[in-house]
């Protein structure tokens, strides 16, 4: 089987997957969610209306209409409106995710390019005790809480020393910046601990490989092993793992969008958690299961071209 | 391999470990851990945890949690150590009783996820086939929907409380132990010993409880210790979203707490809480590190 | 790669460079205000919530609104000319509509022009509250009181089309300028209902054009204009340029003229140019924001129990510097923990009482409330006609020994026999507390207790399905009068009504029947209270408090006093910009 087959029976693959995940959110969001009719109406609903709504919702449908309903939203991105702020749920996404990507993204970027830096530099010296410091370290801020960082840090460095703006946003370069650096700086404290935990794995893992003995026994210097060798193997695992994570990164950061009150994808979502806004829940649900589908075909496909030693099956 | 596309953290070092064959090396391990002083401590770290959260249980323990001791909001002194809450509970108290919700959280959910993923991932793995085919299209489904809206669907379903908590948790974290465990099940069933038990007559359970379980469950004791302390911090996440443990305090409901009562300077609430989950994650973690050290050889005399 | 990552620390230390030479640049005519949860879009038939009423209001106007400085609460004229003429059997009633009011100009009027409003305009919009395909959430308001209205939704609820120009009996144009209204039963807090945003005046080219996404076009006569809404985390409305003659008034109840309150007397509204409405769903942010000045005012939000935020009763010297002041105001509502009445075991009124006197309201005034509530003795609230002044209910606790002995009449001596209890709350951090707290007070008397938190719509879905056994929720008054209260205990009005524990007494049910029809008068006051007695002695619910607004305010924001009918009050504030420059730099 050559690469294109492999890659075409990928693509093929994800047939299934969205039906299946179709499946899930089907169980989960029609069969066993609220009735919306009272999340809609309010205090003062009459039995009438909620009936009237229901119908005009189409949860009134058979199930299998409603299945398919789910399946097609995947393609057509068409996820009707909101219960609670009636706006159509694909603008809201929209106009969402801008604001998340200028926080994921350069977030994200600037997390892995520390981590990385970070574990190139401990897996140098590994064994000493540096290294050991770092892991320790890494851990010790993993085992923190999310919440106690956001809490903290807005309180101390945009509150107590003003550092920072407190919370809000504006649209276009560079009037988001201000608002951006604590949750950034905050989103790269909370990562770099898994990060280099798991890039420093990696590289130790290469660096025990029998190649680098053979270079180490030819005479190369340690640093040029790091550099040329290790690292550009250690690669693969890297791009993986940077890849796989970029389906999540439109869905922002809960948490910081809230605490900052960045529009984002990720204040949509916990808004919608909070008022039960099941049409919004289930479309960001799709939404991310299909960037994360799409996203696992090119890693798989990345993964196959640069590793000779993965089989084709 | 078909489907590889996610690697986490403790995947990749995993599956590079090599099957053993011996027990002896079960020996050894041990006794690195029991000569690596911080995984040690560690251990003795997360022996007192469970202790606490058994004594607790039984109510030997921090049972009069609901108790007013002081006035509303004292702050830590001698006589309140950490303080004291709204009602005039002590904050102590309640980061005990918080101490058997984290620990049975991150126990129960760890032992159903456990289950369900050697289930799984040893029925892939042995039959393969259609069987595998089917299992991996149901976990690559499963993986595609981000976790936190599985949870948060689960526990709208299934209402608020501890148990729907425990397997909220429980369900949402199987499927690598499960890919783990089934990549492990296909590399041991063709090997020899496996092929002798066939041919002394062996049936399928047996093989794979006799043969191929004691082979892969340093798996499952990593993933362990990885999903334990993963469910403890997502139990705070969930409180925060309204969705925890309800009718008893939980580190999570008590930095929920926090988060009205730190604009008014009371801190002590969230410190102690935080201070708790900091020392026993940051135990699992460093206890889990070293078990994988102990038993990845490549990883030993470095 | 090192040199990358040196570049990226170079561009994030720009940036912040940028970040401080931007702050404090908007020190004008500016109203900064914060809400706590997202604006259901702006079209008047939704905006069912306190904040989106509020929102609507800025744009949007009705024929009647609350006098600003007149206190107890006073209707006025607002687009209407004059208070309407009523005819003498109270059925019917006929406006005046001012005259040369201008909607704001938009491009769904021809030439973008804005155009008059006029009568035709109220007939519409209401038929549009009325409309079956649109489900207004204020359709409650007038249902079965306007003549003929219910009909015709009825008849198009069926048809695929809705037709707005079939003429309504109770709802028509006598001239251009002239709208008269039809009931078919008296109903004296009809006038209220124009006042609310649900009625407010809509344009129909401006319905027409954006169709469903009308909610993002708001378009009206109001103070303000927002060309477009997005649902972000920032609304920002500019001083309406065409803005009719509309001055500050010139007359106040004797408090808010002494407080100041008249110094903008007689100029024309709105006083500042721009509003800027923040949502900051999280608590920490908003009140930090506040503290910083960028905040003109945090009120403390009745309907999240927010109030932990208040540092304390009295405001700390370090606020009082910074020229932060405090204000309280009670608040027309309730905070109640109902039976469910459908359940056998709650028709039993002795073990109500029973219950009812374990639960120590002052106790959970002082934890909840920083002791600034009132502890509830009925239904009414105080300030309104029906409530009885220093009215002290016999089942009103905490009364522990009391509460044993009626536990024990009721047949479950020591809470022996009785079920474990649930008891159904919103989650949110303060209702969980407060729930923990009644699981503690029924557990003196031996009732056992089971808390259970519910997001807001999972709770409305369980009382609405009858699968609950105890809640605690509130109400706040959707118009200054006693029957907006009363009706929560009235038995028709039982679940999906509004009356979600399904009391049902026949002697309350007639009275409330009778002075549902009265006009304000001594005897309908005297029927209020009767019933209003009747709550407190039959303990259809454990009655919580009557809670105040606290707000806390900076120096430089004038005439700001809390309110419970908030809808239109930006026009009426000021900012005093020197000030402000003046107590930002302090901050």
């Amino acid at each position: 089987m050559n690469l294109w087959q492999y890659t075409l029976r990928r693509l093929l693959y994800i047939i299934p997957t969205i039906l299946g995940v179709a499946g899930i959110i089907f169980v989960i969001f029609n069969l066993v969610a609220p009735d919306p009719a009272l999340i809609m109406l309010g205090k003062h609903a009459s039995v009438a209306q909620i009936a009237e709504l229901r119908s005009e919702l189409g949860l009134d449908k058979p199930y299998w209409a409603q299945y398919l309903d789910i399946v097609k939203s995947a393609f057509t991105f068409d996820f009707g409106r909101s219960w609670t702020t009636k706006q159509e749920i694909l603008s809201m996404i929209k106009r969402g995710a801008i604001p998340s990507l200028t926080l994921s993204v350069p977030a994200f970027f600037l997390s892995t390019v520390i981590s990385i830096s970070i574990s190139l530099f401990v897996s140098f010296y590994r064994g000493k005790w540096l290294d050991k410091s770092a892991v320790f370290i890494c851990v010790l801020l993993m085992s923190v809480t999310s919440l106690a960082y956001i809490l903290f840090g807005q309180w101390l460095f945009a509150y107590k020393l003003g550092w920072f703006e407190i919370s809000g946003y504006e649209s276009g370069f560079p009037d988001f910046v201000p608002y951006i650096i604590l949750p950034v700086i905050i989103w790269i404290v909370l990562s770099i601990g898994p990060d280099v935990r798991f890039y420093r794995t990696v590289m130790l893992d290469e660096i025990y490989q029998d190649y680098v003995r053979t270079a180490k026994a030819k005479g190369l210097s340690e640093k040029t092993i790091l550099f040329k060798h290790v690292l550009k193997n250690a690669m693969i695992p890297i791009v993986t793992f940077v890849v796989i994570q970029i389906p999540f990164l439109i869905l922002g950061a809960l948490l910081l969008e809230n605490f900052f009150s960045i529009p984002g994808l990720g204040g949509i979502t916990l808004n919608g958690i909070y008022n039960s806004d099941f049409p919004v829940i289930k479309a960001m649900t799709i939404l991310t299961a299909m960037a994360y589908i799409i996203f696992s075909v090119i890693t798989d496909v990345i993964y196959t071209l640069v590793d000779p030693r993965v089989r084709l099956k | 391999m078909a489907h590889t596309s996610v690697q986490s953290v403790d995947e990749i070092s995993l599956e590079k470990i090599p099957s053993r064959k011996s027990k002896s090396l079960w020996d050894q391990a041990m006794e690195n851990i029991f000569r690596d002083k911080m995984a040690m401590t560690s251990l003795i770290i997360v022996g007192i945890y469970a202790l606490i959260s058994i004594l607790s249980a039984l109510g030997v323990i921090a049972a009069d949690w609901a108790v007013e001791v002081g006035p509303s909001y004292a702050p830590p002194s001698g006589e309140f150590l950490f303080g004291t809450d709204i009602f005039g509970r002590s904050v102590f108290t309640k980061m005990i009783k918080g101490t058997e919700v984290a620990m049975s959280v991150g126990l129960v959910a760890a032992c159903i996820s456990v289950v369900i993923g050697v289930t799984l991932g040893s029925i892939a793995g042995y039959f393969g086939g259609k069987v595998d085919e089917f299992i991996v299209w149901f976990y690559t489904c499963f993986q595609s929907i981000p976790t936190i809206m599985l949870l948060v669907a689960l526990s709208f379903v299934m209402g608020r409380g501890l148990v729907s908590m425990y397997v909220a948790l429980g369900l949402t974290s199987w499927v690598n132990l499960c890919r783990l465990i089934r990549g492990e099940v296909m590399r041991h069933k063709d090997r020899e010993y496996v092929q002798a038990a066939t041919a002394l007559g062996g049936g399928h359970a047996r093989k794979l409880i006799k043969h191929i379980f004691p082979n892969v469950s340093h798996l499952v004791i990593i993933s362990f210790s990885l999903m334990f302390q993963t469910a403890i911090k997502t139990e705070v996440i969930l409180s925060y979203l309204g969705l925890g443990v309800q009718g008893r305090p939980s580190w999570g409901t008590m930095i929920d707490d926090a988060k009205l009562e730190l604009a008014r300077g009371v801190w002590w609430q969230l410190g102690a809480a935080t201070l708790a989950m900091m020392i026993v994650v940051l135990s699992i973690n460093l206890l889990g590190d070293a078990l994988r050290d102990a038993l990845d050889p490549k990883l030993k005399g470095k | 790669m090192k040199k990358f990552t040196s570049l990226l620390v170079a561009l994030v230390l720009i940036s912040g460079l940028i970040g401080c030479t931007k702050k404090n640049k908007d020190t004008g005519r500016t109203l900064n205000l914060s809400i706590p949860q997202e604006v259901k879009g702006m079209d008047p038939i939704y905006a069912n919530d306190r904040y989106s009423s509020n929102e609507v209001g800025r744009v949007y106007e009705g024929l009647l609104e609350y006098h600003y400085l007149k206190r107890p609460y006073t209707l006025v004229p607002n687009l209407a000319d004059a208070m309407p003429v009523v005819s003498e059997d109270g059925l019917t009633y006929t406006f005046k509509i001012r005259k040369g009011v201008m909607f704001h100009d938009d491009a769904s009027f021809p030439n973008g022009k804005g155009r008059e409003l006029v009568a035709e305009d109220f007939v519409y919009s209401i038929k549009r509250l009325a409309d079956p395909k649109l489900q207004g959430l204020g359709w409650w308001l007038l249902d079965g009181k306007v003549k003929g209205l219910n009909e015709w939704r009825k008849k198009y609820s069926e048809l695929p089309k809705v037709d707005y120009t079939e003429v309504v009996e109770g709802l028509k144009t006598l001239d251009k300028y002239t709208l008269q209204f039809k009931l078919n039963k008296p109903f004296p807090q009809f006038l209220y209902s124009l006042a609310m945003p649900f009625t407010f005046a809509v344009a129909k080219e401006v319905v027409a054009k954006y169709g469903q996404e009308f909610l993002n076009h708001p378009v009206g006569t109001g103070p303000f204009i927002l060309p477009v809404f997005q649902q972000t985390k920032k609304i920002t409305y500019v001083k309406s340029p065409n803005f009719r003659k509309k001055l500050y008034p010139t007359e106040a109840s004797e408090e808010f003229k002494t407080a100041g309150f008249l110094e903008d007397a007689g100029k024309q509204l709105p006083l500042v140019d721009k509003v800027v409405v923040n949502v900051i769903i999280e608590s920490q942010p908003r009140w930090l924001n506040f503290l910083k000045g960028k905040i003109d005012f945090i009120g403390i939000p009745k309907d999240n129990f927010d109030s932990a935020v208040t540092p304390s009763r009295t405001l700390s010297e370090e606020y009082i510097s910074k020229g932060i002041s405090l204000l309280v105001n009670p608040s027309l509502d309730i905070t109640y923990t109902a039976f469910n009445h459908d359940l056998k075991l709650f028709q039993n009124v002795d073990l109500r009482r029973a219950m009812a006197l374990a639960y120590d309201v002052v106790k959970s005034n002082e934890l909840f409330y920083n002791n600034t509530a009132l502890p509830a003795q009925s239904v009414v609230p105080p300030g309104i006609a029906g409530n009885i002044k220093n009215y002290v209910s016999s089942f009103r606790g905490p009364n522990v020994d009391e509460a044993k002995k009626l536990l024990a009449k009721a047949g479950y001596p020591e809470g022996k026999g009785l079920p474990i209890i649930t008891y159904d709350c919103p989650s949110g951090t303060v209702s969980r507390q407060i729930g923990e707290y009644v699981k503690k007070q029924m557990a003196q008397i031996g009732v056992r207790i089971k808390v259970i938190n519910n997001p807001w719509p999972e709770l409305q879905k369980k009382i609405t399905k009858r699968q609950v056994m105890l809640y605690g929720i509130a109400w706040g008054a959707d118009y200054p009068d006693a029957e907006n209260f009363l009706q929560l205990l009235y038995g028709p009005n039982k679940s999906p009504g509004a009356n979600g524990s399904g009391y049902n007494n026949p002697e309350f049910n007639k009275l409330f029947k009778t002075s549902s029809i009265m006009q304000d008068s001594p005897e309908r006051t005297a029927l209020y209270e009767k019933m209003n007695r009747i709550a407190a002695d039959q303990a259809p619910w454990i009655y919580g408090v009557h809670r105040q607004n606290f707000t806390l305010r900076h120096s430089f924001l004038k005439n700001y006093m809390s309110t419970d009918f908030e809808t239109g009050q930006a026009q009426y504030l000021n900012i005093d910009s020197k000030l402000k420059v003046k107590v930002l730099e302090k901050l």
